[in-house]
């Protein structure tokens, strides 16, 4: 075969190729929107049976594409409602054969199908187990999506377990987690209280559980938080969460750390202690503030002069000292800071 | 092959007219073998990246952490759409952001036009100076707005505005848009999805940008999506499919992304003042600062990740006009030329890595050499013509290869659009753009080299300026 023939039938395959490609998703189009009516239908059907007050064996839905549209509009309904009316919503699910659908969906090759799965089967007493069991899944957006399905559901395993097989603040760094964590709490808070005193666990871990036993208004772990930012030491990463999560939650034991955080080098930190400090109404910071309007870092001097501004009268005598007598960056954000307070 | 050589022809001409072929084909067979590994790329990251879940899913699974966005909004000379664009970015869906509208010294009514509609008051605003830009000459804002802060300034170009906004923003995150674009409304929370995901490292992400001539729009919304009638818009439609659904998706997947478009990217403000923020100097700002952004977290051994995220959708108008869009075309290529200029150290650079490599590679080898070693191609024809080197056989089939490659990428992203997007609603426009897809070889692929060829002249002439960029408004009105 010569070169010259070899190109023309290149061109021949490339051209066949996308052509057939071309017409077979157009005949699956036209195909799926023949199919649009079936979906269309099947989900009238269910939306009326899952709203039904009584249901009188209904019919499961059967084929492939009643199957696909009873579980995404009972998934749909299920989050518009919530208490009693879920709960006879997801009965009717239930009557519906829904979490079986679900259920082979939870083993689909799409990680995609997987996620959404677990997220509906976790709604569903009888699905529970099987999104435990996703707690393994190989991929770790399936994993994660499982363990926050269940903490909402109020079905997770305990706080230890789901840190373990997640790798929480190891290989799973998410924000994601800060939410599973405050939903693990209002499910079982004596498992995160655990966390918080569990050797070996990573810090970003113990700061996420630290948090949201913070978030949920209990303050008896703020000695702990505080103790913390002592032996964060110097990690740049870690200490301006443990300062935000101290601004949270507002108790005296945190106050000396947030003095000390002022002067650290990190300039990431000295924003979150004078962020912390505005929140806590540490007037005693009020000094130590006056002299970050200084600061060469913008967001210190913008922290710093908020936090003045909210500790009141104090801190307000400190700001319009400095838009007086301070140096000429002070001075900047001072009148500045006490312009837009003033005009807002 | 034996040619007879016209008598004429010397011995340079013949050598010079092979090597200009030799290097004409392997820079097609080069850039053949990119286009392929990014496809295969392209498919892995949609067939691998999360569902695409309803807004209220979005909702419930991101609103708790997602974090504070300021959405920065340069517009000139906006006032006949400036107040329907800031009404649609108030109705964004997202927990925590705030609209920065920088008038950037329009010399129409845009700030009073927002003024009036919105109540707005001057005010005093502590800002950042970290960034350089032209003087501010007020704020504005209205209490019972709290989302909305409209800057006004001194004009100094978009990247100029830019800055400006960079610095009155108060989030850890900015997304830069064009005023006359539409987002979609949950297109924040979708494009925010890395920033959550790998919250150490990510520090920059770009969302795919629709052409939205011929859609249907009703109070700042999309609301139905149709093809338009004119045949460049059209034919953008499929180049666009191309750039964001093929290249973009690739080189995000591999971590090579060079550009994330200036209507639509979400930046981690530090990282961005750490690079001085958008460069004043340059018509392809937008590619600059990813490049600028590389180079200082490789230089700095930081850990670091820039994405692209397919679903995020921001809509924009495309010229329908030949000569808008070849100013457009020549613009981008004199931008793109100018960023790999100046950073032309990065390229083929072991430091620089696959930035060095992939990245730089592809601009190198689609927008630095693409244009010209195409034209070439075609200038080639007639020389080897006159010189009797022609073999008219092998010219018709390098040129059904090309072709017919061209083709086989649009078909193949025509099929990822269907498979994992599905953005248009009926049969029938897949099936004009497959048309499209075909049309464009024969024509329009040949006037856009032209255009990019243009693009290097101004380049090598070191013009500067954006110039004229006629729109008609989404409204319709001849804006």
């Amino acid at each position: 075969m010569t070169t010259l023939l070899a190109l023309w039938q290149l061109s021949l395959f490339l051209c066949s190729v996308a052509l057939l490609a071309l017409a077979a998703i157009l005949l699956a189009r036209v195909i799926s929107e023949g199919r649009g009516s079936r979906r269309e239908n099947e989900r009238r059907r269910v939306s009326g049976l899952l709203l039904a007050s009584e249901l009188d064996s209904p019919r499961a839905p059967r084929g492939r594409i009643e199957r696909d549209a009873a579980a995404k509009v009972a998934l749909e309904m299920a989050e518009l409602v919530r208490g009693p009316d879920r709960e006879a919503l997801l009965a009717n699910a239930e009557a519906l054969r829904v979490p079986h659908i679900l259920l082979q969906k939870s083993v689909s090759r799409v990680p995609q199908e997987r996620l959404l799965a677990a997220e509906a089967l976790a709604l569903f007493p009888s699905g529970r187990k099987r999104v435990g069991e996703m707690l393994r899944d190989r991929n770790p957006d399936v994993r994660l999506g499982a363990a926050l399905a269940l903490a909402q559901n109020q079905a997770a395993p305990p706080a230890a377990e789901i840190v373990r097989r997640l790798g929480l603040g190891t290989r799973e760094r998410s924000l994601l987690v800060a939410s599973l964590m405050r939903d693990l709490v209002d499910a079982d808070p004596a498992s995160v209280e655990e966390l918080i005193f569990a050797p070996g666990l990573p810090d970003a871990a113990r700061l996420a559980a630290a948090d949201a036993l913070a978030a949920s208004g209990r303050i008896e772990h703020a000695p702990l938080v505080a103790r913390m930012a002592e032996e964060a030491g110097q990690d740049e990463e870690l200490l301006p969460r443990i300062y935000h999560a101290l601004g949270r939650i507002g108790h005296p034991s945190g106050h000396s750390a947030i003095l000390r955080g002022l002067s650290h080098p990190a300039w990431t930190v000295r924003a979150a202690a004078a962020q912390a400090a505005g929140t806590n109404g540490l007037v005693e910071a009020a000094a130590g503030l006056g002299l970050l309007l200084d600061d060469p870092q913008w967001w210190v001097r913008f922290r710093a002069g908020e936090a003045l501004w909210r500790l009141g009268a104090a801190g307000r005598a400190v700001l319009t000292d400095l838009a007086r007598d301070g140096s000429p960056s002070a001075r900047e954000a001072a009148a500045r800071t006490i312009e837009e307070r003033a005009t807002s | 092959m034996n040619f007879e050589p016209a008598a004429w022809a010397a011995d340079w001409m013949l050598s010079a007219a092979q090597g200009i072929a030799l290097v004409v084909i392997v820079t097609g067979l080069a850039q053949t073998a990119f286009y392929i590994v990014q496809l295969i790329y392209a498919a892995a990251a949609l067939s691998s990246r999360p569902p695409v879940p309803r807004g209220a899913t979005l909702w419930r699974r991101y609103s708790d952490q997602a974090p504070p966005i300021a959405v920065i909004a340069p517009a000139y000379n906006e006032e006949l759409t400036v107040v329907e664009s800031v009404r649609s970015l108030l109705a964004l869906h997202y927990p925590a952001f705030e609209v920065l509208l920088v008038n950037d010294g329009s010399k129409d009514a845009t700030l009073q036009r927002v003024i009036d509609e919105f109540g707005l008051k001057q005010v005093g605003r502590f800002v950042d100076d970290s960034v350089e830009h032209k003087p501010i000459r007020g704020f504005y804002a209205n209490p019972a707005l709290p989302r909305l802060l409209v800057i006004d300034k001194e004009n100094g170009g978009k990247a100029d505005a830019l800055n400006a906004g960079i610095n009155a923003a108060r989030s850890s995150l900015f997304c830069a848009i064009d005023a006359d674009s539409i987002l979609e409304p949950d297109a924040l929370l979708r494009v925010v999805r890395p920033f959550i995901d790998y919250p150490d490292r990510t520090i920059a992400v770009g969302g795919t940008i629709r052409i939205a001539n011929g859609c249907t729009i009703d109070a700042g919304r999309v609301t139905t999506v149709r093809l338009p009638r004119n045949f460049l818009a059209l034919v953008q439609i499929m180049e666009y499919l191309r750039a964001f659904l093929m290249a973009r998706l690739a080189l995000g997947r591999m971590q090579a992304l060079t550009v994330i478009s200036g209507a639509f990217g979400l930046f981690s403000r530090q990282r961005v003042v750490e690079v001085g923020g958008y460069s004043h100097a340059t018509v392809g700002e937008d590619m600059e600062l990813v490049v600028k952004l590389h180079r200082h977290m490789r230089d700095n051994r930081l850990p670091y990740r820039i994405d692209f995220i397919a679903e995020p959708v921001c809509w924009t108008e495309c010229p329908e006009d030949v000569g808008v869009l070849g100013r457009q075309r020549a613009r981008w290529q004199r931008g793109a030329l100018e960023c790999f200029a100046k950073h032309k150290d990065m390229c083929f650079n072991p430091r620089y890595g696959r930035i060095g490599f992939v990245g730089f590679g592809h601009i190198l080898l689609v927008d630095v050499l693409g244009p010209v070693v195409e034209v070439l191609g075609y200038a080639l024809v007639p020389l080897l013509y006159a010189l009797k080197l022609l073999a008219v056989e092998w010219l018709l089939a390098f040129l059904a290869a090309t072709f017919t490659f061209g083709i086989f990428i649009s078909a193949l992203t025509l099929i990822l659009e269907e498979v994992q997007l599905r953005r248009f609603p009926r049969a029938r426009e897949l099936a004009i753009l497959a048309v499209i897809a075909v049309v464009e070889n024969l024509g329009y692929r040949q006037l856009s080299n032209v255009w990019r060829i243009k693009g290097w002249w101004q380049f090598l002439r070191r013009e500067q300026g954006w110039g004229a960029m006629t729109r008609k408004g989404f409204g319709g009105t001849p804006a």
